[in-house]
């Protein structure tokens, strides 16, 4: 690959420090907010049937036992068992988005952040031929897989790369987040893509105040 | 698990035969592994706290009692927050006193002094309507409940004519912003349509529903098959209840509705303003009277 030509960033969007703090962070806030929760167990409250005492209090030579639901019994209730919940957790979006720029800048330092054209697409929905492309570019499950985002969804490009997850994934920038950015061997993302990225993580750098709605 | 012995490990392992000096430098860069980050994330030491370990001993700090003091229930379990040890509780002694209101609207005051300040700081624009959205958006207001009334607190420091619309306004702050040359409007607003609002989903309008024509989003069949020119798939409510139409009919509350008000009339759905009414009675009568009841005279 040769480059096409020179463009600057702010150092403060792709060429911050590492910051192993904020990215965990980061990564754990997302991680909690994906939880699904919704283990669900029953309370003996809800385990259908009767509360019939199960039988009487004295005089069998067993022991004492109350209702069938009881949680100690077989077919009874799970006692402290899991409810339906939410996991998420906060995190300050500032914190946040400042973790986006850190993710970007790490790869960049690195040289895995390959920022190409807009429009990325391949001419037939083929997943060999996708292969190819990424073992040409030295992209491939050797070279520990790649990270493709574009800016909207194309149809060639997200079929034939399904199929060969070993390889590498695409993601829109909708779908895509910090720890996708962290997970991979590289990124590959178009310009425009880019720029979206850094525009809707900076509020950290821009004025609280809000001039002239 | 069996002991890791590392030295003993590498001293198993099969020497890599380095032909030259030069090669067995390069072997570790030939190597390298395509490791992510991510497993070697963590917060600073800082942040993490020792866990207190009780009851481990005197040296612990928490070896003894394990900080739960002597004697008692509170040593051997849990004693509920409000319990007074067997008193009669105060909640159970007093009572409680009046109710919520679960109907009432909370209105998000917003007061003329604020606005202008807002407006000498740059962050409202006078020159356009101030509506729900621009509030908010600004942070004038930090969210909307139920609606938003204008206050008139600070009344003598407003020197700008603005066009403002929002849910409710006080008779001194219309008075306010008239008497400086500006438009106060009231508009019914419901929780859902402010969110809706905010979210940019529907458009800030100073047309009632009932005049606004339809944008062809109103149902999702139609939507898909002629794409609107508005990009707003909701539009703002009209007021179904007696008591918010009569509030937004009156012109004294500058009501969005008032203009629908015939002259002369009142506000009111309930009352009939003297002399409308009588007329209309009267060509009632004239217009189809003696006529019919003849015809269907059975006996």
């Amino acid at each position: 690959m040769e480059p096409l030509r020179f463009e600057s960033y702010p150092s403060n969007h792709l060429y911050l420090p590492l910051r192993r703090d904020i990215l965990h962070r980061a990564v754990v806030y997302e991680g909690d907010a994906t939880r699904q929760g919704t283990a669900s167990t029953k309370t003996r409250w809800e385990i259908h049937g009767s509360h019939r005492k199960i039988r009487p209090q004295k005089g069998t030579g067993r022991a004492r036992l109350g209702t069938r639901q009881s949680p100690m019994l077989k077919g009874g209730a799970k006692s402290f068992g899991p409810r339906p919940r939410d996991f998420a957790t906060g995190l300050p979006k500032k914190m946040y988005d400042l973790a986006w720029r850190t993710a970007l800048s790490y790869r960049y330092r690195k040289g895995e952040l390959i920022i190409c054209e807009d429009g990325m697409d391949i001419e037939h929905p083929k997943t060999r031929y996708v292969q190819d492309i990424f073992e040409h570019n030295h992209w491939g499950s050797e070279d520990g897989r790649t990270l493709l985002i574009t800016g909207d969804y194309r149809h060639n490009l997200f079929n034939a790369l399904r199929p060969a997850g070993q390889h590498g994934r695409v993601q829109t920038t909708e779908e895509v987040d910090v720890k996708d950015l962290l997970e991979l061997g590289r990124i590959v993302i178009e310009k425009s893509a880019l720029d979206e990225i850094l525009h809707g993580h900076q509020s950290d750098l821009t004025s609280k105040v809000r001039a002239m709605v | 698990m069996p002991p890791r012995i590392p030295a003993l490990a590498s001293y198993c392992r099969p020497v890599p035969i380095a032909s030259s000096p030069l090669a067995a430098f390069l072997l570790p860069l030939f190597q390298a592994r395509n490791a992510s980050i991510l497993a070697t994330l963590s917060e600073n030491p800082g942040h993490y706290n020792k866990r207190i370990r009780r009851g481990r001993g005197p040296s612990s700090g928490k070896g003894k009692t394990s900080g739960r003091g002597h004697k008692g229930q509170k040593q051997h379990g849990k004693v509920p927050a409000r319990f007074q040890g067997g008193q009669t509780p105060q909640e159970i002694v007093h009572g409680t006193r009046g109710f919520e209101n679960l109907f009432s609207d909370d209105m998000s005051p917003v007061n003329l002094d604020r606005i202008q300040s807002w407006i000498d700081q740059g962050r409202l624009d006078p020159s356009k309507p101030i509506t729900l959205k621009e509030l908010c958006k600004s942070r004038c207001l930090h969210g909307i409940k139920d609606g938003v009334k204008l206050l008139a607190r600070g009344k003598e420091e407003l020197k700008t004519p603005i066009n403002i619309l929002v849910s409710r306004a006080s008779t001194a702050a219309i008075e306010a912003i008239e008497s400086v040359g500006g438009k106060v409007t009231t508009r019914y607003y419901t929780k859902a349509s402010i969110k809706r609002l905010l979210k940019g989903e529907s458009e800030s309008s100073f047309e009632p529903l009932a005049l606004t024509p339809p944008t062809g989003k109103e149902s999702p069949i139609l939507a898909a098959t002629s794409p609107s020119a508005s990009p707003f798939s909701y539009r703002l409510p009209d007021p179904t209840s007696r008591k918010d139409m009569e509030y937004y009919r009156d012109p004294a509350h500058r009501g969005y509705l008032s203009h629908l008000v015939p002259e002369g009339h009142g506000p009111s759905l309930f009352f009939k303003t003297p002399g409308a009414s009588n007329v209309r009675r009267k060509a009632k009568k004239v217009g189809a009277g003696g006529i019919a009841r003849g015809e269907n005279k059975i006996w």
